[in-house]
This record gives C-alpha cells, sequence and structure tokens, in this order.
C-alpha cells in the first residue's frame, strides 16, 4: 500500500517484492467490487487473466525504476519501452520514459523535455476529464460551490479524486526545469496550483514542491511566498528548527494582524448559501420530522450529549491535532539531518532577504551546529552576505575567501561575483568590474563543461553578474556599455522596476554627455553661444536660444526603432520614456497587490509583456498566499486562547512573520523612494521632449507621493513650473516657486545637505565591532563616492532665483525679472541661464548695449564665427 | 527639421533679394520653386529680421523682400499672411520711404484683376525709376488694417517663450573708436584694400540670415538633471549556490491503482445505510493508517448529505481528515445547505469540538436552525426540536465556539418566541448573563 511513499532506493528494492503481492490481491478485490468503483485504465478487462499482466507490468516497473536509480538510462530507456508496449499511451511511462531519455542523452534539451511534459500534463487532465470527472463536473454545475474558485475548484478536482491520474510530478518536474532556466516567474506560476493542492500529495512529492517553491520564490525576492513556504514545510513535515528567538515588540501584534485578514472561508459562497436557505429550509421538514420523532432513543442521546458537552469545554484528546499539519514522516530521499539543514539554508537566507541580520547571523549559527563540518561552503558564504549587508566589507572579504573552492567553477564564478560586490560598494569600481568579469569568465566555462547537466543551467547566473556589471559601468560613467547590460539582464529582472529605472538613467547620462544623437551634450548647452556674423561695421552678435537646443532632441519619428540595426538600444529620450513607464508600470502593479515584486507571466504567455500577463497569474498569487493564512489561523487562535501547544514551533514562525512584516515595511519604503526617482526622471525626460502637458502632470504625481525627499520635492516644483511656463500660464509657474520664499525676495534653501546625504543607502551597520571595527567600515566605506551627484542646496537656491526671473519676465515684471536674474548670478556668476535671462530683460527694456557688455564679461559665453564664404564673383 | 535656413538656402534668399530686374511675379515663382513649402515660413520670418534694421538690405532688395513676404501668402486672403501686421505697419510708417510704402500698397491691392497682373510684370528697379509720389496717398495704419485684415491676426505660436522672446541679433560695430559706425567709410569698396574697422554688407546678411533662428531669445529656464539613484540595498545581486533541484521519477507508474479500495467500498456503502461497528472501525483505521488515503476515498461534496444522514460518525472523521483540502469550504458549503436533521446537528456539534470552523459556516448554520423551527408546522415535533437547537446554542456558547455579539439579537428573538420551553428560557438566562 505504500509503494508510493516508499521511494528511497533501498526500501523500494526491499519492499518490491511485497508490493507485487500486495497489488495482486487488491486487484482481485477491486475487480469484485468493479461495479461500484469508478472505472480505471484497466478497468475494462476484468478477470484472472488480468492479474498475470498486472504483475508482468509491475515487475517491469520495479525494474525500471532501479535502472534509473543506478543511472543505467539506456537500459531504463529500454524497459520502459516494453512497459509502453503492455499499457499504451500511459502518461506516467510517458513521463518516465522522457525523464529517462534525458538523462541518457546528456541533458542536452531541456525545451524538448518541457514540451513533452506539458503533452503528459494535458494528457492526463483529458484522461481524467473523460473517466471520473463526470462527478466533478456535475458538482461543478451545482451552486452550491462558491464562484470565487472557479477554474481552481476544477482544477483541484482533478487532483483530488483522481488517484491514478495524479499529475503533480509531471508538474513539477516542469518546474524543475523552468528553474534551472532561471525562469522563475514560469516556475511559480507552475507550482503555485500545486502548491496550493498540496494536501492530496504523497509526501515526497510535496516536500519537493515546497522546497522548490521556497528556491523559486527567494529567487524571486518573494518574501511572503517564501515566508509561507518556509512556515509550511516547519510544520508539515516536523522539522522546525529549535532556536531561541527574542520576541521583538512586534511580535504580538503581527500575529494579531494576520488572524485580522486570515478568513479563509469565501464570502461569496456564503452569499449563495444565505439566498439558498429559504428553499432548503422549506423542504426540511419532512426529514426533520422523521428524525425527530422516530429515533426517540436518538435524539434524547443526542440531547444529553450536548448538554454534558456544554458543561464539558475540553475537546477531545484524540482529534486536537487539526491544526497540526505534520506529515507523517514516511522515508524521505533526504535524512532527517539533510533536511534540517537546508531549511535552516533557507531560513538564513530568507532571514537575509528581509534584512533580518541580526537573526541570520544567530541562525547562520545553528547552520554549523547541524552541519558538524560537512560542506561547509554555503553556510560560509551566507555569512559572508550578512557581514556583507552589515557593511562589514572586510570580515566579509575573509569569510569569502575561506569559502573559496576553486576548483569549483560554478564557486569561482559565485566567489569572484560576490567579491565584485564588496568592491563596489567600497567604492572600488575598477577592482571590482576585474571580479565581475571574472566571475563571467567562469560562467562561460561552465558551459563548455561536458557531460551537461540540468545544474549546468541553474549555475549559469551570467545574466545576474552582467546586472551587477551594468550598474558598475553606470558608476563609471559608461552609459552604453551599461545599458548594454541591463538590456540582457532584462531577460531575468525584467520585472524589476530598478532595472528600467537604470536603463532610463542610462539614457539621461548619454543625454547629458552628448551621446544621444542629434542632441548637444548638457555640457555645451552649459554655456552661451554667439555667433559673430560679420565684421567691422557691419558686424553684429546672433545669440543662441537655450530653448531651441534643448528642443527636439531626438525626432519623434524615431520613436518606433529604439533599437539599433545590431539589436543593442540605442539611447534616447523616448527610450527613457518607455523605461520609465515599464518601471512605474511595475511598481503601481506591486502596491496594487503587496508590497513584493509580483512576477507576471504565465506559462502559455511566454512573451514578456508585463501588462498583459500580469493578471493572469494573478490567481495563483493568491491562492499561494492563502495558505499561509490558514496556518496562521490556528496560531492566532492558539495565542487567543493563551494556550502554548506549540511554543517552539510558534516562536520560528513568529520569527519568519515578524521579518516578513518588517520587510514589507522597508519594502514600501524603498519603492517609494524608486518612485519619487521615476516620476522625475520622467518629468525630466518629458521636458526634454517638449511635452510640457505630461511634465507637469508626473511632477504634479511627484508632489503628490507622501514622504517625499526634499530633493525630489524641489525638482517637482522646479518641473512642474517649467512646464506651466510653457503652457504659458507663467503665474501659476511663479506659485510652485514661491513656494521657498521666504519673505520679500529672499529664497530659503529648498533643501538641505542632510537630505542628500538620506537619499544614500540607509545601511544596517550594527554594533558589533563598534569598538574599532565600525569605525574602519565608516572609514572605507565609500560614502562620497556613493553619494548622489546633484546640486548643492547653495546651488538649487541660485536656480530657483533664476527660474523665478525668467517667470516674471515671461509676466513682463521686467524689473523683478533683473533683480532675480542678478541675485542667481550672485550666487552661480557663470550660470548661462542666468546670464541670458539678464540679457533677455536688457533687450526688452533697450539696453542692447549693457546686453552686449554681459555677453563680453561673462566667462561661459562662447563665440562663433559665422562659417560663410562668400563668393564674391558671384 | 532644422530650425535656421542652411548656408545654400541662406545664399539662395541673398540671390533673390538681389534680383531687382526681374519682374516681381518671376521673383515669386523663383521663391517658390527654390524653397519647398515647409521652408516658406521660415524664410519669409528670417527676411522679417532683416527688415526690422532698417540699415541692413538696401532699398531695392528691401522691396523685393516684401514682395516675397506678399507673394509668397497671395493665394490665401490676406489676412491669413502671418506677416500682414508687419507688412501694414511698415505701409502706414510715416518715417519709411515714400516709394516703399507705395510699392507695398500696391502689392496689398494687387488681386487678380489685370492691372494687378500689370504690377506684378515690373521688376523692381523699373518700378523706382517709374515711381510718381504725387499720384500716391497713404492711408492710416487703422484703415489698412480694416480693409486687409478681419480680425486681429493671432500669434503663430501658442508657447510663450517664443512669444516673449525678442530678436536675438545685436549690432556690435567693430571700428576704432571714437568714430561712427554709421560712416560710409568704413563700407568694402571693391577693389580698394580693406581697412581696420570695415565691413562687407552682403557677408553680415547672408551670415544672418543662416544664423537667425525663428525663436530669437528668451528668458532661460535651469533644468536640474535629476540625481542617479544610489545603488539600493541588495540591488547588486549577491549569489549563493542553488540547491540540487533534481527531476524527480514518477514512481506512481504502474502502481496499483486499487489502493484503498476496501475503504472506497465500504464508503459507498455507508452512503446507502448504517454501517455496522466493525465497519465504521475499518474505515477509520484505514483512514487514520493512509493519510492520503481520505482524498481517494470516493467522497464527494454531493455525496456528504448521504454520508451524514447514514453514518454521522464517519462524516465527522472524513471531514475531520479533509480539514487542509483545497475543497473543505465546499463540504461546509454542502454541509450548512443541506436539510436540518439531528445527523446533521450531531456532525456540526462534532465539527466544532475537533476542528476549526470558519465562524461565517457557524453562524449561517444557526440561522438555519433557527428558520427550521420556526417553519416547521406540527408543534409536538417543533417542541423537540427548539429543545434540541437551545441546547444546541447553550453548548456553542460555553465552549466559547461562537461569539454572541454576532447573533445575540437573532437569538434572543428566537428565546422569546419559544419562551414557553424550558431550554429556550434557560437559553435567555444564559445570554443575559452574558450581557
Amino acid at each position: 500500500m505504500d509503494a508510493r511513499d516508499s521511494l528511497s532506493p533501498s526500501t523500494v528494492a526491499s519492499s518490491a517484492a511485497s508490493v507485487t503481492a500486495t497489488a495482486a490481491a487488491a486487484a482481485a478485490a477491486a475487480a469484485s467490487a468493479a461495479v461500484t468503483v469508478s472505472p480505471n485504465r484497466d478497468g475494462s478487462s476484468g478477470g484472472a487473466e488480468d492479474d498475470a499482466v498486472l504483475s508482468a507490468v509491475a515487475a517491469l516497473a520495479k525494474d525500471a525504476a532501479l535502472h534509473f536509480q543506478s543511472s543505467k538510462f539506456a537500459d531504463c530507456v529500454e524497459v520502459l519501452n516494453q512497459l509502453l508496449l503492455k499499457k499504451q499511451d500511459d502518461p506516467k511511462v510517458i513521463h518516465n520514459i522522457a525523464i529517462a531519455e534525458y538523462f541518457r542523452d546528456g541533458c542536452s534539451d531541456p525545451r524538448k523535455l518541457l514540451e513533452v511534459l506539458n503533452n503528459v500534463k494535458r494528457s492526463e487532465v483529458l484522461a481524467c476529464a473523460s473517466g471520473e470527472q463526470v462527478e466533478a463536473v456535475s458538482n461543478l454545475g451545482n451552486k452550491v460551490i462558491s464562484g470565487s474558485k472557479g477554474s481552481s475548484a476544477a482544477n483541484s478536482a482533478s487532483i483530488v479524486y483522481t488517484d491514478e491520474f495524479d499529475t503533480s510530478v509531471a508538474i513539477l518536474n516542469i518546474a524543475v526545469i523552468w528553474f534551472h532556466l532561471h525562469e522563475y516567474a514560469k516556475a511559480l506560476s507552475v507550482l503555485g496550483p500545486l502548491y496550493q493542492n498540496i494536501e492530496p500529495i504523497d509526501e515526497t512529492t510535496a516536500l519537493h514542491i515546497c522546497l522548490l517553491l521556497l528556491e523559486v520564490a527567494l529567487a524571486c525576492h518573494d518574501a511572503s511566498k517564501s515566508a509561507d513556504a518556509l512556515i509550511y514545510v516547519e510544520r508539515a513535515f516536523g522539522v522546525s528548527c529549535m532556536s531561541q528567538v527574542d520576541n521583538g515588540s512586534m511580535a504580538q501584534q503581527q500575529s494579531a494582524n494576520l488572524v485580522a485578514k486570515s478568513s479563509s472561508f469565501p464570502s461569496s459562497s456564503l452569499a449563495t448559501v444565505a439566498s439558498d436557505l429559504a428553499s432548503s429550509v422549506i423542504a426540511s421538514e419532512n426529514p426533520l420530522t422523521r428524525t425527530l420523532s422516530d429515533d426517540a432513543l436518538e435524539y434524547e442521546t443526542m440531547l444529553s450529549k450536548l448538554d454534558i458537552g456544554g458543561q464539558n469545554a475540553v475537546r477531545p484528546a484524540g482529534l486536537s491535532s487539526s491544526n497540526d499539519l505534520s506529515r507523517t514522516p514516511v522515508d524521505r530521499s533526504f535524512t532527517t539531518v539533510d533536511l534540517k539543514l537546508k531549511l535552516q539554508l533557507y531560513k538564513v537566507r530568507f532571514l537575509l532577504l528581509t534584512r533580518n541580520l541580526k537573526q541570520a547571523k544567530r541562525e547562520v549559527k545553528h547552520v554549523m551546529n547541524i552541519a558538524r563540518g560537512k560542506d561547509s561552503c554555503t553556510a560560509l558564504l551566507l555569512k559572508s552576505q550578512i557581514e556583507y549587508a552589515r557593511g562589514n566589507h572586510r570580515k566579509a572579504i575573509k569569510l569569502l575567501v575561506a569559502s573559496n573552492n576553486r576548483t569549483d567553477m560554478a564557486i569561482s564564478s559565485i566567489f569572484n561575483n560576490n567579491l565584485g560586490c564588496i568592491y563596489y560598494q567600497l567604492g572600488k569600481y575598477h577592482t571590482s568590474s576585474i571580479f565581475f568579469s571574472k566571475a563571467l569568465t567562469d560562467t562561460s566555462s561552465l558551459r563548455k563543461d561536458k557531460p551537461l547537466k540540468l545544474s549546468t543551467f541553474a549555475q549559469d547566473n551570467s545574466l545576474h553578474i552582467i546586472y551587477n556589471c551594468g550598474l558598475q559601468y553606470l558608476a563609471c560613467g559608461k552609459p552604453i556599455l551599461a545599458a548594454r547590460c541591463f538590456q540582457k539582464a532584462s531577460l531575468v529582472f525584467y520585472n524589476w522596476p530598478l532595472l528600467w529605472l537604470r536603463l532610463a538613467e542610462c539614457c539621461l547620462m548619454a543625454l547629458e554627455k552628448g551621446l544621444v544623437k542629434t542632441s548637444r551634450p548638457l555640457s555645451e548647452r552649459s554655456e552661451v553661444r554667439v555667433h559673430v556674423v560679420g565684421e567691422g561695421k557691419w558686424r553684429q552678435l546672433v545669440t543662441e536660444d537655450g530653448i531651441s537646443r534643448n528642443g527636439l532632441v531626438d525626432s519623434v519619428e524615431m520613436d518606433d526603432h529604439m533599437l539599433s540595426n545590431d539589436g543593442q538600444p540605442k539611447l534616447s529620450m523616448p527610450l527613457a520614456r518607455q523605461c520609465l513607464y515599464n518601471a512605474l508600470h511595475l511598481l503601481n502593479c506591486s502596491e496594487s497587490t503587496h508590497s513584493n515584486p509580483d512576477l507576471p507571466s504565465s506559462e502559455e504567455n511566454e512573451s514578456s509583456e508585463v501588462a498583459s500577463s500580469k493578471n493572469s497569474n494573478h490567481k495563483n498569487l493568491n491562492s499561494i498566499e492563502s495558505k499561509a493564512f490558514s496556518v496562521t489561523v490556528g496560531i492566532g487562535q492558539v495565542n487567543a486562547n493563551g494556550d502554548a501547544r506549540e511554543p517552539k514551533g510558534g516562536t520560528s514562525q513568529e520569527l519568519i512573520q515578524n521579518s516578513l512584516a518588517h520587510y514589507e515595511g522597508i519594502r514600501r519604503k524603498e519603492n517609494q523612494l524608486i518612485k519619487q526617482a521615476v516620476l522625475a526622471n520622467l518629468a525630466y525626460v518629458e521636458l526634454e521632449l517638449e511635452n510640457p502637458m505630461k511634465a507637469l502632470s508626473t511632477a504634479r504625481s511627484l508632489l503628490e507621493l507622501p514622504e517625499c525627499s526634499r530633493i525630489y520635492v524641489f525638482l517637482g516644483h522646479v518641473y512642474a513650473a517649467e512646464a506651466l511656463c510653457l503652457l504659458n500660464k507663467p503665474k501659476e509657474a511663479a506659485e510652485h516657486l514661491s513656494i521657498y520664499l521666504s519673505g520679500g525676495n529672499n529664497f530659503e534653501l529648498p533643501f538641505s545637505q542632510e537630505d542628500c546625504e538620506q537619499l544614500r543607502v540607509e545601511r544596517t551597520i550594527d554594533s558589533e565591532e563598534l569598538t574599532g571595527g565600525l569605525v574602519t567600515a565608516k572609514n572605507s566605506s565609500p560614502d562620497d563616492s556613493q553619494g548622489i551627484v546633484f546640486l548643492s542646496p547653495e546651488e538649487a537656491r541660485a536656480a530657483l532665483y533664476a527660474n523665478f526671473a525668467a517667470a516674471s519676465a515671461m509676466q513682463g515684471e521686467l524689473e523683478q525679472a533683473y533683480n532675480f536674474a542678478t541675485l542667481a548670478l550672485s550666487i552661480l556668476p557663470n550660470s548661462p541661464e542666468a546670464t541670458l535671462t539678464s540679457i533677455y530683460v536688457d533687450l526688452m527694456l533697450g539696453k542692447s548695449r549693457e546686453a552686449l557688455a554681459k555677453l563680453k564679461q561673462c566667462s561661459r559665453v562662447r563665440f562663433l564665427t559665422s562659417g560663410i564664404t562668400v563668393n564674391k564673383s558671384s | 527639421m532644422m530650425k535656421t535656413l542652411s548656408a545654400d538656402e541662406s545664399k539662395t534668399l541673398y540671390a533673390l533679394l538681389k534680383s531687382e530686374q526681374s519682374p516681381i511675379h518671376e521673383i515669386a515663382a523663383d521663391f517658390n520653386s527654390k524653397f519647398p513649402r515647409a521652408r516658406h515660413f521660415l524664410a519669409c520670418s528670417s527676411l522679417v529680421l532683416l527688415l526690422q534694421d532698417k540699415k541692413l538690405l538696401h532699398s531695392t532688395q528691401r522691396m523685393v523682400a516684401f514682395a516675397v513676404l506678399h507673394q509668397t501668402y497671395a493665394s490665401q486672403k490676406s489676412s491669413a499672411n502671418p506677416f500682414i501686421n508687419f507688412i501694414i505697419n511698415t505701409a502706414s510708417d510715416d518715417e519709411g520711404e515714400k516709394y516703399e510704402r507705395a510699392f507695398i500698397l500696391q502689392l496689398l491691392g494687387s488681386d487678380g484683376s489685370s492691372s494687378g497682373k500689370e504690377f506684378l510684370k515690373q521688376s523692381v528697379a523699373d518700378y523706382i525709376q517709374g515711381f510718381d509720389p504725387s499720384v500716391h496717398s497713404f492711408p492710416q495704419c487703422e484703415q489698412l488694417q480694416q480693409q486687409y485684415c478681419d480680425k486681429i491676426h493671432p500669434e503663430p505660436y501658442n508657447c510663450l517663450f517664443k512669444d516673449g522672446s525678442v530678436k536675438s541679433v545685436v549690432p556690435d560695430p567693430d571700428v576704432p573708436s571714437g568714430c561712427d559706425a554709421n560712416s560710409i567709410e568704413f563700407d568694402l569698396q571693391p577693389g580698394a584694400k580693406p581697412k581696420l574697422g570695415s565691413g562687407d554688407r552682403e557677408e553680415t546678411v547672408i551670415g544672418l540670415l543662416r544664423n537667425l533662428s525663428l525663436e530669437g531669445l528668451g528668458p532661460q529656464w535651469i533644468r536640474p538633471l535629476p540625481p542617479r539613484l544610489p545603488v539600493q540595498e541588495g540591488e547588486l545581486v549577491w549569489l549563493n549556490p542553488d540547491d540540487n533541484h533534481e527531476l524527480l521519477w514518477d514512481y506512481g507508474m504502474c502502481v496499483d491503482t486499487s489502493r484503498g479500495a476496501a475503504v472506497r467500498d465500504l464508503i459507498a456503502k455507508a452512503l446507502k445505510g448504517p454501517l455496522v461497528p466493525p465497519q465504521q472501525e475499518q474505515v477509520v483505521v484505514e483512514l487514520v493508517n493512509d493519510p492520503k488515503l481520505v482524498y481517494h476515498c470516493g467522497l464527494t461534496p454531493r455525496k456528504l448529505p448521504e454520508l451524514v444522514e447514514n453514518n454521522p460518525l464517519i462524516a465527522v472523521e472524513v471531514l475531520t481528515k479533509l480539514i487542509h483540502s483545497p475543497e473543505i469550504n465546499e463540504y461546509f458549503t454542502v454541509l450548512v445547505n443541506m436539510d436540518m436533521s439531528l445527523h446533521s446537528m450531531e456532525v456540526v456539534n462534532r465539527l466544532t469540538t475537533t476542528v476549526e470552523l470558519p465562524s461565517e459556516f457557524i453562524r449561517i448554520y444557526i440561522t438555519n436552525c433557527i428558520s427550521s423551527c420556526e417553519n416547521i408546522k406540527d408543534k409536538y415535533m417543533q417542541n423537540r426540536l427548539v429543545r434540541l437547537v437551545c441546547v444546541f446554542l447553550q453548548s456553542l456558547i460555553r465552549n466559547n465556539i461562537i461569539n454572541v455579539k454576532d447573533l445575540f439579537i437573532e437569538v434572543q428573538a428566537f428565546c422569546i418566541e419559544f419562551s414557553r420551553i424550558r431550554e429556550a428560557a434557560a437559553l435567555f438566562r444564559l445570554l443575559k448573563s452574558l450581557e
């Protein structure tokens, strides 16, 4: 009976004989009861000769499994093919053939395997539909079933009712392949329904599903799903690791919160219940009469039972385990210690993801205890990561070096990449670039390895390393190289708002450096260009207008082809706009669901159209969420009753939930900051593209953000004011600027130096190395290089003066304009904008001589000859 | 599109200005053929800028320029000419040269009539030669405006920066100090050696045509480049070795599918009638032995009522095992909807003491109970049911399974309605004591 569960090689071998015996006996029993039992695949041919076939089939299946376990894949395929002759079109046989052939052929073609597995999945679903599904279908038609569950109900029905059509292994394998191909979103969308219906699935498969879900959720930085899976595995597989947790202050309120949202009873189904109530009540009289009158004895028993129950509140002990999800641990492919170790490592990774560094540090010690001298490479890497996250870079390097096993290319690339990260944080971008490129070389040599393994694909982290390279190029001021990296990395990171922001930043940097075609570099814009026309008596000076240079950065017709012929991104303002829209969309999505980066795309939808695939996946995500909540109901109740049924498991769970809640707070803040940056960039880009309407609305939404940094508030006002001016509303423009006006003609500093510091990453450097380590960490930390490059507060004030002068000039208040332009020039004597504005005022007042004098004094003026030669003879 | 004239365009335009001997309509045709329609406005605007400085162009050149300004837009109503205001202002400027003003007036008057055509056949040089100031009268500006502009002409641009801009050309004569820059001595004489401070008018005009932009100079706006967002925590990708997730072999292949056949059989029987105790025992034991069996025992939500009616204890056992099933809510929904009976109440009661039931479920079940009591016709039966429900409710309240507040009004009304029954009175007292 337990054949499905006893999976470890040794037990399969030993129990195989008994399995055959019981199988035969059971088949006989089944045949006799065939009328009532649902038809199985060989149900059509009942009888004694079946027994022989059955045992032969079982023997072949056993043989194949043994070959598979001893990695004799060619033999395995051979046996399976014999089996297939006996059991034609059996999906499970086809499935195993595909797996065995895949290994036999050296794992060369995961996509082909994927195709076969998808066919298996589909054919099994079809088989279900034609078989027992009649039951489920009629059920679905019934009003009783809640509408909210919709398709998932149909899906679950196939898993719940149909023993012989269990597709879970095939689906899990599909997810495994997606995972190895780094298609985490797809893996997640496949795993979601499996995880939701995990109860009926046998232990081994269920454990694999959970572990893979954990891995994928961590890879996606999806804290809430990882927390859910982590809690579930700890409870269900009874390996909850003991760990002292100091109960954070947020512990209690947090669990209370979770309970509040945890009702898992679909409300829509209740509505139908209520509406059906009346009818059912009317119909209910007859049976009631029967039971109430006829079974007098039963009635009295019931009455007294209830009455006694009333006095005695204790629940029967044997049944109290209902909240206990624990699964009976039959033997698994892992030993308990192995599983414990694995889970502990996942927990540390989860805590690192949620930035609970203190707890991560504690938990990683447990890893060492459990491992007891076994391969500690992973643990050391995690320790190093903890120190890196805490800003203890020297310690991180030490640990990293200790973990390094240079013989393994996969580890070597990880080592080099992580070292690159540390040097980046130290501000040593060139050193970091050396390590990143070493890491890339390692991964490419990994790919040449033969024979291929499926894990080879997973170990190819090149796209992740390339993202790091992109950041490093951006820091070094190389926008085109950086953009190339980000574009490649987008295959993995397309649902990260940050990726799109970085790509837009590449465009802006290219604009600044004059690398955007048909535009002049911003540096050149920071000077006044004056054309000298004619000579002598006829000499004239033509001052170029700033606006005509700003405008038409890119002709809009280019909009459609943002990629140049070689497929590289053509850095341009329209591209920047597109990227920023993507980022904004992703940010809004994650706001509207939870504060985690949701993963769009579903299995069918191979394209990365973020918007369209988003919805289709939404259901799955929610369904994954629900498991955590149903778990929490139990915990919440326990706490409320003061009944500490599982104190230790509870604390581990609390730790995870607290970290999650804490992280969601951090995450929300981070997303807010990213959103500010995105909107500010977008407003700037719209101004560059001469879309004052869009620039204005973007700047306004920037100003409406809660807890907006003062720097971005300043930018919001400045961009909004300029847009309003372009829209012929200089008065409203001036209002945006006069917010900073304090008494008469003085502008206050729009932000302070501290505001600039705050924009920098708030690092959680804790106090362990307080005595000296912290100081060195601080000293070596690259604060200046990590800081933002932006106007100083004083320069920002000058910008306000200059812009206010421009707005005044627009309104015809030339006197005021003159004064403010002069004030601006007193702070920024070389500001070309302020100079031009004051020249403009002079010219408007007819003082061309003063204008000439200013032109000749300003150091930022460049005189250009007209460059025309007149052919005298013509 | 370029916002200034190219060098070639500048030269072409200047060459046109010099063609004082050609008939006006030919010059206009020339202009039309040499400049594409899209460039007309730009070229004409540049001409206007040159015309604003009275010294830059010779008188014949000025007249050619006006002819171009007018003729380029002559096919439309004169009020549609974007430069009509400038043209009229010059025509009515008392300080202007008489022949120039008269020429403009004649241009304005030249409609499709034969005299108009005749006028356009002249060259500018001819016109000056035959000019007789006495035949011309010069109407006032207002009168011309009435005649040639139906309404105030809207500005061609809506953008204030450009509207508010000034001509960005500033004369900067480079002559020795103390000399008069307007003196003709600094004009370049053909053949003569250029001396200090001399300059060529032609070169200046072409240079200006080349460099004048449409917009002129406006007030300037400082547009700060937004700062690059600092690298966020966790943005740099730190790598960890993945766990090795291998492909799984499906051990379910060809495995005996009759697992739990006995239990399935028994459950099927249990739907039809009560099982004898040993059978019940067997079901319970097998379900305990194989935790997954409950998912394969053949029970579906639709069949649940039969099981409840015939074997309430088995139903409780199965539902308790299914509590984590994704379908449990469907079972609950069926349970709450099935006909009220002793057995269904027993099942619900037992479930409340063994598992956490959704509070919504319990609430609806109670509502169902109460309305069953109210709808029953037979007094004897009603009494019995009411007693049962009252005891059931007391049990739920004492065990803290329901929150009385949620159902207070409903239950109270129920107690009052059936206050003649002892158990209802007791329930009422219990309610009051909790208040």
